[in-house]
């Protein structure tokens, strides 16, 4: 589910997350969320509040700029 | 010190119930999860829901089914554990099944749950809408019910059947319409 199907907005925190070596539950925890929507965040299938993406961002040490996007971001394999 | 279990009396619902569902902690409800499974159980439900509103026209189903006194005391006990059963116990599985999310309050949730529980009670409402106009057709059209007489039709369980479909509205809505939850 997305705020706006029409509209979604893209993002790095799967690999983000990964580099850091976390789970999707402890990055839940950290994050104050549920990791279901960790993991719908991942799938791009629900865009996250401003309050949101910038607590998982400071989560995972990165800009908001550089996590999340309008456009679609090329994942790295 | 132990923390107190916070009660929340207009939803229903315990502090430490809810987020034990949220955090999986009991994993014997797991089966519950796929939509697949929560959508029989929604179904399931709804025949329950059904068959109790059905009790409201036993009288005249009985008649027109030309059963006989021993029989119809036979079908209808039958009937009734079996409905009991699906709508108590279904009812009960049915929150589980969506980890109560359409009954926690927002403290208990994160912004996405919320979103989707709000979705749920929208949709919720719409569909009760539907089930008034249904009823009041049926009031208009149907076999004549009373209440609260002992002879003939008792409206009564067309009462209890809309009760129980009003407080399970959202939960079976967001059972059958998330994908994950």
């Amino acid at each position: 589910m997305s705020r706006n199907p029409e509209d979604p907005v893209y993002n790095r925190i799967e690999a983000a997350r990964l580099a850091m070596g976390l789970t999707r539950q402890e990055l839940a925890d950290k994050a104050g969320v549920h990791y279901q929507t960790i993991g719908y965040l991942e799938r791009e299938e629900y865009s996250p509040s401003l309050v949101l993406a910038l607590r998982i961002s400071k989560v995972l040490d990165q800009e908001v700029s550089d996590l999340f996007s309008l456009s679609p971001i090329r994942k790295e394999k | 010190m132990p923390k107190n279990n916070k009660i929340y009396w207009f939803e229903g619902v315990t502090e430490k119930g809810t987020k034990a569902l949220l955090n999986d902690e009991n994993p014997k409800f797991n089966w519950l999860r796929p939509q697949r499974n929560r959508r029989i159980l929604v179904v399931a439900i709804w025949i329950g829901i059904i068959l109790v509103a059905m009790g409201s026209y036993w009288p005249t189903l009985k008649t027109n089914l030309s059963l006989s006194s021993g029989v119809d005391v036979i079908v209808y006990s039958v009937t009734a554990i079996f409905v009991i059963l699906v709508v108590v116990g279904g009812y009960s599985l049915l929150r589980v099944s969506v980890r109560s999310i359409a009954d926690a309050p927002d403290e208990l949730l994160d912004e996405r749950q919320i979103q989707v529980r709000d979705t749920s009670f929208r949709y919720a409402y719409y569909l009760m809408g539907y089930i008034v106009i249904a009823l009041m057709l049926l009031m208009l059209f149907g076999p004549e019910v009373q209440m609260f007489q002992p002879e003939g039709n008792d409206g009564s369980y067309l009462v209890i059947a809309t009760l129980f479909a009003f407080a399970s509205m959202p939960s079976m809505v967001l059972a059958w319409r998330e994908k994950d939850i």
